[in-house]
């Protein structure tokens, strides 16, 4: 009888997973290994070549293409973000863990940027970045006026082509006439200001309701000040979710930088701001190389997953689960 | 189990009640076309027209899946529209080797419309390929230089009249440019769309292509000196905006390019661009323009461009789609497009002055200009040799470090060509049919 319900209540479950299930392999795992498939091909939706398995071709020909290592670079560039951005989810989720009256509402407007449309955010970004009228060159330019320093020039932002370490647009070569803030900073900026009130910050705050305060009573009872307590108590009790923030980060930051791209700059000024998702998407879309644009998403794929695993198998010898 | 069953069930329910109360494809007993092009204000007119005319067919207009990526993928799924709109010789040869587009060429003739015959030189290229007739042209255009009448009386200049050359149209740029006391830019004398950069080309004499497409000519010096002068009007002449300005001066949303806007807020005195963008700059309460022939380089030749409609191959109303073509051919659509200035009609019988002039607008006493200026159009180059998305990215990139002033112009083209060179080396290298016609026209092996 105990078994016969087993049995019902198995085939019940199947029943329901089985939707799901086959929702996932056709509309997931099978075009993930359909491309996998093309990207030994020389498949063009033009037509323009006859249909050919040409092996490991498209995969030696990504690793002298020196745009795919230009954008590579691009998308590491982006993710120089991704730190500050984890550091602020952070602080914000120190600050909105207080114990303080209408913290909901605090919370909520934190978390405002993650569910507002993606596209609005870059149209308003994009006013705040004008170079002549948007508010932030605004306070700049007073800032640099009130010290005294009316000649230098407030960056041009979207415009410009200028960035952190002096990169020359083609990558060439250093030079500091490319030195300062241009459109990849403006685009990380934007990141770090979506990131700080997002998922990250509630993945923080739902760690720190769960920081045993007994530890805290102990540190306190120690004789521990507030940043002995957090460096000692707080922190090594968040870092299971600051690994797995930062992992996911780090495969957003891999992945991420299309819609900035596609909204924003359109990858320009002169690609600097194509990121290697907009160039799987130039390449498959724009050119109709799915083939190729194929074989740049499986190796994108693979340097996630070596980061991962080399991210987990280092990060596991510090973490007790 | 029992809770799976009742699930089970409930959703067949809701399934077959959304299935009742779907949306219909149409009004009933009408044939549904769908329209793949750009929504901009004189769209929706022409829409109207036909579904009056026809009034069998319910045309619908489909602006979220314009562009060719999504028309092909749309359409190699199955699901791609009716008709769709074409922007240049290339996507024309793209939809056909996609096996997307329809070759119209029998149903044409048998509807009495004759292409070769009717349509404008230049817009020819972007419907007939390898000799078979794919659409019709939707419109086409030759550009010439606007300006503002409000902004030349100010400075007391007379208006301009052509033939002239740039070297004549400099000194008065120079003039038309005023910065305020701050250094802020008050107009600029002159400025034109980045990507319509062979405007200049041509004029030099420069090509992308030789005749056959066997070959990259963006190095070549009048190519080079072309976009030499486009880099000076910047910065040496100081009559444009950099794209830097340009960002600056720009505003958010609308429809049309940022020149057009430019010009349309006063922020331009000149601008080279289309008979189209008066769509835009009718708009404009107050704004009092003009048009003129371009200056002219060496060459008095300008580039030109059309915009066809093409018809989905598998579309299941093919038979409705061709009376569609059959009426952008007609004297109803040449008469609305011509006065609503979305460039000029496909037809060129039909670009007379009445059907030109829109008595809306009585104060245009311009139009005969852009008809004019069609005689020295130069179509866009082709080459079935390299995929033209390809160098489009390649040059677009190398022009835009030469309009930043991060690269000079002679670098710049001759990096574009190597870039070019490989790129149609690599095509050659994986299509061996394309590589026997390459040797046939060369007398060599490829690159």
């Amino acid at each position: 009888m105990r078994r016969a319900r087993a049995r019902t209540d198995a085939v019940a479950a199947l029943a329901f997973l089985a939707p799901n299930f086959v929702g996932f392999l056709v509309f997931t795992a099978g075009p993930v290994l359909f491309s996998l498939v093309v990207s030994f091909s020389n498949w063009n939706l033009q037509r323009t070549l006859p249909f050919q398995w040409i092996g490991l071709e498209n995969f030696r020909e990504l690793f002298t293409d020196r745009e795919f290592w230009f954008y590579f670079f691009n998308t590491l560039y982006m993710m120089l973000g991704v730190p500050v951005a984890i550091a602020g989810s952070l602080a914000a989720a120190l600050l909105l863990s207080q114990k303080l009256r209408g913290m909901i509402v605090y919370r909520t407007l934190f978390y405002l940027p993650t569910f507002t449309a993606g596209v609005a955010l870059m149209i308003l970004w994009k006013s705040l970045y004008n170079p002549d009228f948007g508010p932030i060159n605004a306070v700049l330019n007073a800032c640099l006026h009130a010290v005294g320093l009316d000649s230098v020039e407030a960056p041009r932002w979207l415009g410009s082509m200028a960035n952190l370490v002096g990169l020359h647009p083609e990558a060439t070569g250093l030079t500091w006439k490319y030195w300062g803030l241009g459109a990849r900073d403006a685009l990380i900026l934007m990141g770090v200001w979506t990131a700080i009130g997002g998922n990250n910050m509630l993945l923080y705050l739902a760690a720190l309701s769960n920081v045993p305060q007994e530890l805290h009573e102990a540190a306190q009872i120690d004789g521990a000040g507030k940043w002995a307590t957090f460096r000692h108590v707080t922190w090594p009790q968040l870092a299971p979710t600051t690994f797995f923030i930062v992992i996911m980060s780090v495969i957003g930051g891999l992945q991420g930088g299309f819609e900035q791209a596609r909204v924003l700059t359109q990858g320009g000024p002169a690609g600097i701001t194509t990121t290697l998702a907009y160039y799987i998407y130039n390449k498959a879309f724009i050119e109709f190389q799915i083939g190729y644009a194929s074989a740049v998403a499986w190796v994108l794929f693979m340097l996630i997953f070596a980061f991962t695993l080399v991210h987990w198998k280092l990060a596991a010898k510090e973490l007790n689960y | 189990m029992r809770a799976f069953v009742i699930s089970f069930v409930g959703l067949v329910a809701l399934t077959l009640v959304a299935w009742a109360i779907r949306p219909g494809a149409g009004p009933a007993g009408k044939v549904p076309l769908v329209w793949v092009s750009d929504d901009n204000p004189a769209r929706r007119e022409q829409i109207a027209l036909f579904n009056r005319l026809h009034p069998a067919c319910d045309l619908s207009l489909d602006p979220d899946n314009n562009g060719m990526e999504k028309v092909i993928v749309q359409s190699v799924g199955g699901v791609g529209p009716d008709l769709f709109d074409c922007y240049s010789p290339f996507q024309l040869s793209s939809y056909v080797k996609a096996a997307v587009a329809w070759d119209l060429t029998d149903a044409l003739v048998r509807a009495g419309v004759d292409v070769r015959r009717d349509v404008w030189d230049v817009a020819k290229a972007y419907v007939i390929y390898e000799g078979r007739v794919y659409g019709f042209p939707t419109n086409a255009c030759t550009d010439a230089l606007w300006f503002n009448k409000e902004i030349f009386d100010q400075s007391g200049i007379p208006y301009p009249r052509a033939p002239w050359t740039w070297e004549e149209f400099l000194p008065l740029a120079k003039r038309l440019t005023v910065r305020e006391a701050n250094g802020r830019i008050r107009h600029f004398g002159f400025s034109f769309d980045s990507w319509a950069w062979k405007f200049f080309l041509t004029q030099w004499g420069g090509h992308v292509y030789s005749e056959d497409g066997t070959r990259c000519l963006v190095d070549a010096p009048e190519a080079i000196a072309a976009v030499e002068f486009m880099h000076d009007l910047i910065y040496k002449h100081k009559v444009m905006p950099s794209p830097s300005e340009e960002e600056a001066l720009a505003q958010q949303g609308g429809w049309g390019s940022s020149t057009i806007k430019f010009l349309g807020a006063g922020r331009l005195a000149t601008a080279i661009g289309g008979r189209w963008w008066l769509c835009t700059l009718r708009n404009y309460e107050g704004l009092r323009l003009g048009a003129v022939e371009s200056p002219h380089g060496p060459l008095r030749r300008y580039w030109s461009y059309a915009r066809a409609t093409l018809v989905n191959q598998s579309s299941p109303h093919r038979a409705e789609a061709v009376e569609f073509i059959r009426y952008l051919s007609g004297p109803e659509y040449n008469r609305l497009i011509n006065q609503q200035a979305d460039g000029l009609g496909p037809t060129a019988r039909y670009a007379t002055g009445e059907n030109l002039v829109n008595p809306r607008f009585p104060d245009e006493d311009f139009h005969a200009v852009f008809r004019d200026v069609m005689a020295y159009g130069v179509p866009d180059e082709t080459s079935p040799f390299v995929n033209a998305a390809v160098v489009d990215l390649i040059l677009t990139k190398q022009l835009d470090l030469v309009r930043r002033d991060a690269k000079p112009p002679a670098d710049a083209m001759r990096t574009a060509a190597q870039e070019i060179r490989r790129e149609m080396a690599k095509t050659l290298q994986r299509d061996p049919a394309l590589c026997v016609r390459y040797e046939a026209l060369t007398g060599r092996g490829r690159p």
